[in-house]
């Protein structure tokens, strides 16, 4: 498997689900030889049948190129090169692998643009089926989609054998790069239940923290595409009614300063925290503070951040326009723009302690159902698949 | 072998979707008018209008078939907004003098379950008038779902009924069958009429069902099936949208209606009766005991696809509060609004059951989720509240 980021290297979907998937997959049995770009030592605990294999060392991770041309400018040809070294390096890495080991690999398997092209690589060098993953498209990621990006992925819609998209809405973005609609797979991504199910904060400290106030929580990169903006128009909203609600804002991003500004000249600032970057432990936490978590995203290819906070029992509000709403049903859904329904809906779950206790069970039900397990068995049927088996 | 068919005929008053940010939001009205419009007109040309026309049809060509309807007050409000020519029709069918009209609650309401009963007697009551307009009243009452106790009998025994609807539950009936006429349990003589289920269900959920091992249903097969009973009477009844809406045209419901009366008529051991009839024709053979309340609803045929969950239990209760300052108004519209916010569909759209019961609740929700159901419901109410104050 061909792979970008692991945890704790990890700055979006991308990586928790290759992280987890690679675990549920060894647990079945499945022998996994995890490339993925230096760093990947130290990365993991030892799971049998899994082995991380570091083939070159980047530091840029995939969601650094932005929106603003001039940033990307500056960013673009060093990614892209990085991408390209990345490539060559897993082909000699991989033939080195099958010659060494005198392994037999049964299906190469790639995530994204980043590892596309290594992935085309590798199953000419050995000839491999290709299963190529799909977490987002150029067209989620930015307003203003990279022709060298877009060409990546055209390529790899065309080459893999079999494609994988985390959400039917991801599926139509990936038709729209031209996949034969044959070829593609839906499998929807999956929470660890027992991460975020328990208490990590005792009820006590969390009371303490916050006297009184109700948490409202955004978390995610701070890019047009996760709607940090509406987050804020519908706060200014909610603290019409509700004046002493807290907004948590984390995550980090290009935005950051124009949220902030924004903030301030909504007159908000005072109930608006940046956390900015924020580790998975402390996530963690977070969750276990909010009596809300909303998801505006403009596109969100999946949104796994949202089965987190329900398997952490908070009620959910999320964008019409994301991958996740597909799966969970105890969830709130609104369109990204509707700012006062959004607002609405945010208010009458922080006010209604029915309503919050009911989402929260609910949620936690639903959460429950989507398990890595049952992506793995799904992914595993995708390989047998490509393989013809 | 008496053939008893029964149709509820029910539209519910869907609410608008109220805002807490409007600019006034005492002015609007809480129900969605047009999408109410849309949905009557919508129903009266697939289901309503088409199928009196043929009901009326196969009672002048077969003088022993009858049918019987009840017709909430909710519905024919709308008909009278939005859709006349439905009441005409509906009329045309009285004047037969072989369709039955039940008596039921006016406001499709859950009121029998508040803890005070005046509110329930008094929609019966309403509902009575409403009816009297183009049929003669009837004796046999249906409570809203077909909601059902040892005290509901004794209740609307005591207002005159004689017959009451229930569903023909198998841990009620244990080892009897549906098929005849039993007495209730603490009642003097008020006579349950039973649904029978499996048959009801056989056109009203799976008729168009291609999975089902008897699809494709015929009059001719179904009318085999009734001849074949054995019992006193057969109660078949249904969702009056079963006909064009539930099942569409293309699914062959209509031509199955059409032939159905032709169908039992020649076999001559079956003949088609109103509860009324049946009431007055047929004894019991037993009492039936049933302690807790009983419907048609869900796969749990109980009360909790209304009040299943918390957010349906609160939103009930706090309408539940408001009776009192709601009639110390003496405001006929409040009053009105009052009781519109009490039909029970409001509750039916917040249930939280997963599973297949969840799916017949989305299907006929205009809410996305159930949470959206309660949000709405309740702000609502809340404004409400305040009208009732500034009153």
């Amino acid at each position: 498997m061909l792979g970008w980021e692991f945890p704790p290297f990890v700055s979006g979907g991308l990586g928790v689900h290759c992280f987890e998937l690679t675990r549920a997959l060894a647990r079945k049995g499945i022998e996994i030889d995890f490339f993925m770009p230096g760093g990947g030592d130290g990365a993991v605990q030892k799971t049998e049948g899994l082995r991380v294999i570091p083939v070159a060392s980047s530091e840029l991770a995939p969601y650094m190129f932005v929106s603003k041309r001039g940033m990307r400018a500056g960013y673009g040809d060093n990614l892209l090169a990085a991408v390209e070294e990345y490539a060559k390096k897993s082909e000699s890495a991989a033939l080195r692998e099958a010659w060494r080991t005198q392994k037999k690999y049964d299906v190469v398997h790639a995530h994204d643009w980043l590892t596309a092209p290594a992935g085309e690589r590798v199953r000419k060098a050995l000839s491999l089926p290709l299963v190529q993953t799909f977490h987002s498209t150029e067209f989620d990621r930015t307003s203003w989609p990279w022709e060298a990006i877009l060409g990546i992925e055209r390529r790899a819609a065309c080459e893999a054998n079999l494609i994988i998209a985390v959400s039917n809405r991801t599926r139509e973005q990936v038709l729209r790069l031209g996949a034969d609609y044959r070829k593609m797979r839906v499998v929807y991504n999956g929470v660890d239940q027992e991460k975020f199910s328990e208490g990590k904060v005792g009820a006590e400290a969390v009371n303490g923290w916050k006297r009184g106030r109700k948490v409202v929580l955004f978390l995610g990169r701070l890019t047009e595409q996760k709607g940090p903006v509406q987050f804020l128009h519908a706060a200014k909203l909610v603290l019409e009614k509700k004046p002493g609600t807290l907004f948590m804002v984390a995550g980090k991003g290009e935005l950051l300063p124009l949220l902030i500004s924004m903030s301030m000249s909504l007159g908000i600032s005072k109930n608006v925290l940046f956390l900015g970057y924020v580790s998975d432990e402390d996530q963690r936490r977070i969750y276990k503070l909010a009596d809300a978590y909303v998801m505006p995203s403009t596109s969100e290819p999946f949104g796994i951040t949202a089965l987190e906070a329900m398997s952490s029992g908070v009620p959910v509000i999320l964008s019409k326009t994301s991958g996740v709403s597909e799966v969970v049903k105890a969830a709130i859904r609104v369109d990204f723009w509707d700012i006062n329904a959004m607002a609405q809906k945010i208010l009458a779950v922080i006010s209604s302690p029915t309503l919050g206790k009911v989402m929260s069970r609910l949620g936690q039900r639903d959460a429950r159902l989507c398990t890595w397990e049952k992506a793995a068995d799904e992914t595993l049927k995708v390989y047998k698949e490509a393989a013809g088996k | 072998m008496e053939i008893c068919i029964y149709f509820q005929v029910h539209q519910p008053m869907r609410l608008a979707q109220y805002s807490v940010f409007g600019q006034d939001p005492n002015c609007g009205s809480y129900f969605d008018d047009d999408l109410n419009r849309k949905v009557m007109e919508k129903v009266a040309g697939k289901c309503y209008l088409p199928t009196n026309r043929l009901m009326l049809e196969l009672l002048e060509k077969h003088p022993e078939f009858k049918v019987s309807y009840s017709l909430t007050g909710v519905f024919l409000e709308q008909c009278r907004m939005f859709s006349p020519q439905v009441i005409e029709s509906f009329a045309a069918l009285a004047k037969t003098g072989r369709v039955e009209f039940l008596s039921e609650t006016y406001y499709h309401s859950l009121s029998y379950l508040f803890a005070n009963k005046d509110e329930f007697i008094e929609q019966i009551k309403l509902h009575r008038k409403e009816i009297s307009a183009f049929a003669a009243p009837s004796g046999v009452f249906r409570n809203t779902e077909a909601m059902f106790s040892n005290d509901i009998a004794y209740l609307v025994e005591r207002l005159g009924y004689r017959g009451i609807m229930a569903e023909g539950l198998d841990h009620i009936l244990g080892w009897r069958s549906p098929n005849y006429l039993y007495g209730v349990k603490g009642c003097n003589g008020i006579k349950a009429l039973l649904r029978n289920y499996r048959l009801s269900d056989d056109i009203g959920y799976r008729f168009s069902a291609k999975w089902w091992s008897e699809y494709p249903l015929t009059a001719e097969k179904y009318a085999s099936w009734l001849s074949s009973l054995s019992g006193d009477c057969v109660n078949i009844f249904m969702d009056y949208e079963t006909f064009g809406e539930h099942h569409w045209a293309d699914t062959g419901i209509f031509e199955f209606l059409r032939h159905f009366p032709g169908e039992i008529g020649k076999r001559g051991s079956l003949s088609f009766s109103t509860p009324s009839e049946l009431v007055s024709r047929i004894g019991i053979r037993d009492d039936i005991d049933a302690p807790a309340v009983t419907s048609w609803a869900d796969m749990e045929r109980d009360t909790s696809a209304w009040l299943g969950n918390e957010m349906q239990r609160e939103a009930f209760f706090a309408l539940e509060a408001l009776e009192g300052p709601v009639k110390e108004r003496k405001d006929e519209a409040l009053l009105r609004t009052w009781r519109m916010l009490g039909n029970s569909d409001h509750f039916y759209y917040m249930c939280t059951k997963s599973l297949s019961d969840q799916d017949v609740h989305n299907y006929f929700s205009p809410y996305d989720s159930p949470f959206d159901a309660y949000i709405n419901y309740m702000n609502v109410l809340r404004d409400f509240e305040g009208r009732i104050k500034e009153a």
